[in-house]
């Protein structure tokens, strides 16, 4: 018998009754329910021990530190060290975004020969005989590490070597001259002071160590005056706003100080003779008073002197800073050098960077270590009180070759660190914080170096740090040049932002884009 | 056990604006970098700080920030009361509102019923540059497109906190433990977090001082994020009528 | 009419035929463990019968389910028998330092958050309540996933949790089981 189209029909019929008898159509809803909430595209987190880890942020000169959470060997968050001497659990937004940096698309992983692949032998060739050849110039964009000696003492032999000072050191500049104490080693004491009257300087939005000054502030222990023509953040959040013309700094300055008759000083700053009055007192209310302004301003300096403030001088061994110029067979940059410097120099520029920004006219792009992938040490943040040291251990190994500066020239920081913490022991000054511990104990019978690769921090005796002596004859004539307000990630020295800062400003109103190549 | 019922006390005089909770948010929570099409209305921002002002301009022109998250409101919640999924709920022993990405179904409906525009919706698939899925906090689902998210407080956190209060063989998780990212991120330290059922801590007793208020309180939902500011334009701008807000672009 | 009473019936028997014996086995997929590894050899061997020795709970609350290759190093650093298993075991993973890559029988998605810490501890929940007898036998047994879902056939479901919830009167809201 042959089966028919109704036999078909039948058979369906039953099937499909049966069908329903059966777990299949149940079945089937549920795990194709399921799969599609397991797209094979959609990434998964690791699973596995998180460990914690304290180390310092190398990302800027201020060396933060931080506590990194690490999982399959690679950082899944970032907070600050709570108990941080330096920074004092405080970060910068960008620090939260920063263990994913390594992963950047602009992350350099080759190395670039004028805009085109190279290896690392040619350009170890190539600058091989540059040093045979002729003076090669070092630039440091953070002085007063172990590297930046190492790259000295090369930059002795074979060349020069060039500090790149940060905008806090430079604001010191004034009382360098008038002291005779190089800027490296001149620093703020925000911990002593009550009343202070900053000229514009961004103290709660990139000035200094994010912990330094912020903490302090939000604990109601400083009256903050912030005098600046427009309304920054720090304006908004200062205790007072004085809005002056621009350029006006240094008029304001004598005007207060009584050096320029007032009428001068309200006709340039656009206050009236009494508001300047009436500033004046109230500055002086309540002492002690530090003046400061963003930027290198001997008018402010002299006003912070005449009003009995201050800047101290720590134990510090401060490089010279040269700048860069003239004509050099080559030119070597560090990976910290910030990526918009560009020298202002001839020579076959060799650069060190972790990212690239972009737009480079150096001749060699070298990849460098990236965030948490090399051992560093963290000497004093610019423009601070007191003389700190402490270690940043790597806890990421990168997946291609890269090279340090100071490896490319053949040399190694290690035994640069090793006699940097014996010279520290022997000394025997300050105190060790370890993580964790807001008690600080005492360096007899340590391992120092052990102790600072756990992220402890070496922090020296307060009693070692001066009031400098200023010698000034006449008010100073000089204008200082006031930048226009930088731009927030003026301080962030690599040349890509963590992609999750886009969250600011592409995906809020909360901050302006930030200017130039950076992504 | 009473229950615990956790919020926060922003003190809007101490936020400087700088961002550190957005980015630690979203840090922790798993939340991809932007789309190159992302706006500030398709992004993912739990946490998303408001730049505000008194409305003058020059000398006498003053500004404040205000973060804003999930209110977490407590009675009524809008929008529990709208979800047909039921995936969001108060959970009864911690008063957190509870979003479960897996469970909705996207109809947004929970985004046209918050009274605080704190959920978003995910548009577009996670996508992480590659390798940096390595980075993805363990602990917190990814979601994928088509669902709806919020803040939760933190909750990957707060199962830390009890595994290890569990581990102990405590009954109850250290205060300590338990602190959500944008917390621990503010360097300004201008977020109180705890249990605001506690009487004596330290959130709960700055929730009941003078200076403090919430956004929309005449709404009913009862939120547990309060605001503080010893600056009564600050304040006065909870009561004002809706109209454009005062955005500081550029 | 009876052809088509035939032809219905010998459909539904095909039809139940197919959902209740053929759609199981092929709705699941089989796969191998990369070693055959003997539970109860093993706790004979060491001298212990307790699950904690290798399946352990940190101090942070945190379970190590899978012991790491350095666990089973520390006694396979050379093979001390003669099996086929063991030999891959130290020549593929102890020597080259490679995690073994076990298919887990009780992974649960990644939205779905146990605390071991929380059943073990706190509710005294001991191992073999819900994974009966993987400790006590020798065969580790086939690992058999859904070929739709991607899930093992003995993952405990939503509802299997919810019962002995319910059973036990502990409440747990959406946000104690799930990420």
């Amino acid at each position: 018998m042959n089966p028919t189209r109704r036999d078909l029909l039948a058979w369906s019929g039953g099937a499909i009754a049966g069908l329903i008898l059966t777990p299949v159509p149940w079945k089937l809803l549920g795990d194709s329910a399921k799969w599609t909430q397991n797209w094979p595209w959609i990434p998964q987190p690791a699973r596995g021990p998180v460990e914690v880890k304290q180390t310092a942020c190398a990302l800027c000169a201020k060396g933060c530190g931080i506590r990194v959470r690490m999982a399959a060997g690679a950082p899944v968050g970032l907070a600050g060290a709570a108990t941080h001497p330096v920074s004092d659990g405080a970060l910068c937004p960008l620090a939260f975004g920063a263990h994913q940096l390594n992963w950047h698309p602009q992350r350099l992983r080759q190395v670039l020969h004028r805009g085109h692949p190279a290896s690392w032998q040619d350009a170890v060739a190539a600058f091989r005989k540059a040093v045979a050849e002729g003076p090669v110039a070092v630039v440091d964009g953070r002085p007063g590490r172990a590297a930046s000696a190492v790259l000295e003492a090369f930059a002795k032999q074979h060349g020069s070597y060039h500090a790149v000072a940060t905008r806090e050191e430079q604001s010191l500049a004034p009382y360098a001259e008038w002291s005779g104490v190089p800027t490296a080693a001149l620093g703020y004491d925000f911990a002593n002071v009550s009343t202070l009257v900053s000229f514009g300087a961004p103290l709660l939005d990139g000035w200094g160590t994010p912990g330094s000054f912020a903490r302090r502030w939000s604990r109601r222990q400083v009256r903050l005056i912030q005098i600046e023509p427009e309304l920054s953040r720090t304006a908004a959040c200062a205790w007072r706003w004085v809005a002056i013309r621009p350029g006006s700094d240094a008029a304001l300055a004598a005007g207060i100080a009584r050096t320029m008759p007032l009428e001068a000083a309200a006709q340039q700053s656009g206050l009236t003779p009494d508001a300047i009055e009436e500033l004046t007192r109230t500055i002086v209310a309540e002492g002690p008073v530090l003046a400061m302004s963003a930027d290198a301003q001997p008018a402010v300096a002299a006003l912070n002197l005449a009003l009995g403030g201050s800047v101290v001088q720590r134990r510090e061994y401060a490089a010279p800073r040269v700048p860069l110029a003239g004509s050099h067979r080559g030119i070597l940059i560090d990976s910290t050098v910030p990526w918009e410097y560009e020298p202002q120099a001839s020579g076959e520029v060799f650069r060190f960077a972790a990212w690239s920004g972009g737009g480079s006219h150096a001749d060699w792009l070298l990849p460098a270590p990236g965030f948490l992938e090399e051992l560093t040490d963290v000497p004093s943040a610019p423009a601070s009180a007191i003389a700190t040291y402490a270690l940043a251990a790597p806890l990421m190994k990168p997946g291609h070759p890269v090279s340090s500066a100071v490896e490319f020239v053949g040399a190694s920081i290690e035994e640069a660190i090793r006699a940097r913490c014996e010279r520290i022991s022997r000394d025997g000054a300050g105190r060790l914080y370890r993580p964790g511990e807001r008690e600080p104990v005492a360096l007899a019978g340590l391992k120092l170096e052990e102790e600072l690769m756990a992220g402890a921090v070496w922090v020296d005796n307060p009693k070692n740090t001066k009031i400098v002596r200023c010698k000034l004859k006449n008010w100073p004539s000089e204008v200082g040049r006031s930048e226009a307000r930088r731009s927030w990630t003026a301080n962030w020295a690599p040349p890509v932002l963590p992609p999750l800062a886009a969250k600011l400003f592409q995906e809020s109103n909360l901050r302006e884009r930030p200017e130039g190549s950076l992504v | 056990m009473i229950p615990r019922r956790y919020g926060m006390v922003i003190d809007l005089d101490l936020c400087t604006g700088c961002g550190a909770c957005m980015i630690a948010c979203a840090a922790e929570n798993n939340v991809p970098p932007p789309q190159p099409r992302a706006t500030d209305r398709t992004g993912i921002t739990p946490m998303r700080v408001q730049p505000v002002s008194n409305g003058a301009t020059g000398a006498d022109r003053r500004e404040a920030f205000i973060p804003l998250l999930c209110m977490q409101c407590q009675h009524e919640t809008p929008c529990v009361s709208v979800c047909p999924q039921q995936a969001v709920e108060v959970d009864r022993a911690t008063g957190i509102v509870t979003q479960m990405p897996q469970r909705c179904l996207g109809c947004r409906y929970c985004m046209a019923a918050c009274p605080y525009h704190a959920r978003y919706f995910n548009w577009w698939d996670p996508q992480w540059p590659p390798g940096m899925e390595k980075t993805l906090n363990p602990g917190v689902a990814v979601r994928m497109r088509g669902v709806v998210e919020k803040c939760n407080l933190c909750h990957a956190r707060l199962h830390a906190a009890e595994d290890k209060a569990a581990a102990e063989k405590k009954a109850a998780i250290d205060p300590a433990d338990y602190v959500p990212a944008c917390v621990e991120s503010c360097p300004t330290q201008a977020i109180t977090f705890g249990d605001l059922a506690n009487a004596g801590s330290a959130v709960a007793q700055a929730s009941r001082s003078r200076e403090s208020f919430r956004l929309l309180e005449k709404l009913g939902s009862e939120p547990k994020v309060y605001y503080r500011s010893e600056r009564a334009w600050v304040r006065e701008l909870a009561e004002r009528p809706a109209r454009a807000p005062e955005v500081k672009r550029g | 009419m009876l052809r088509a009473s035939l032809a219905s019936a010998i459909g539904l028997s095909t039809a139940l035929a197919a959902g209740w014996i053929v759609f199981p086995r092929v709705l699941y997929q089989r796969q191998s463990q990369p070693v055959e590894f003997r539970h109860q050899t093993h706790a004979a061997k060491s001298g212990t019968a307790q699950c904690t020795a290798c399946h352990v709970l940190r101090e942070d609350g945190e379970f190590a389910g899978l012991p790491s290759i350095e666990s089973c190093a520390g006694c396979h650093a050379e093979p001390m028998g003669t099996t086929k298993a063991e030999a891959t075991l130290v020549a593929d993973f102890v020597k080259p330092h490679r995690e073994m890559p076990w298919l887990v029988y009780s992974r649960q998605p990644a939205n779905v958050r146990f605390s071991h810490a929380i059943h073990v501890r706190r509710a005294g929940l001991e191992c073999k309540e819900c994974h009966a007898g993987r400790g006590e036998s020798d065969a580790l047994g086939p690992y058999r996933q859904n070929r739709i879902s991607g899930y093992s056939v003995s993952l405990l479901t939503m509802s299997q949790c919810e019962s002995c919830h319910r059973d036990r009167h502990v409440e747990a809201g959406c946000l104690g089981c799930h990420e």
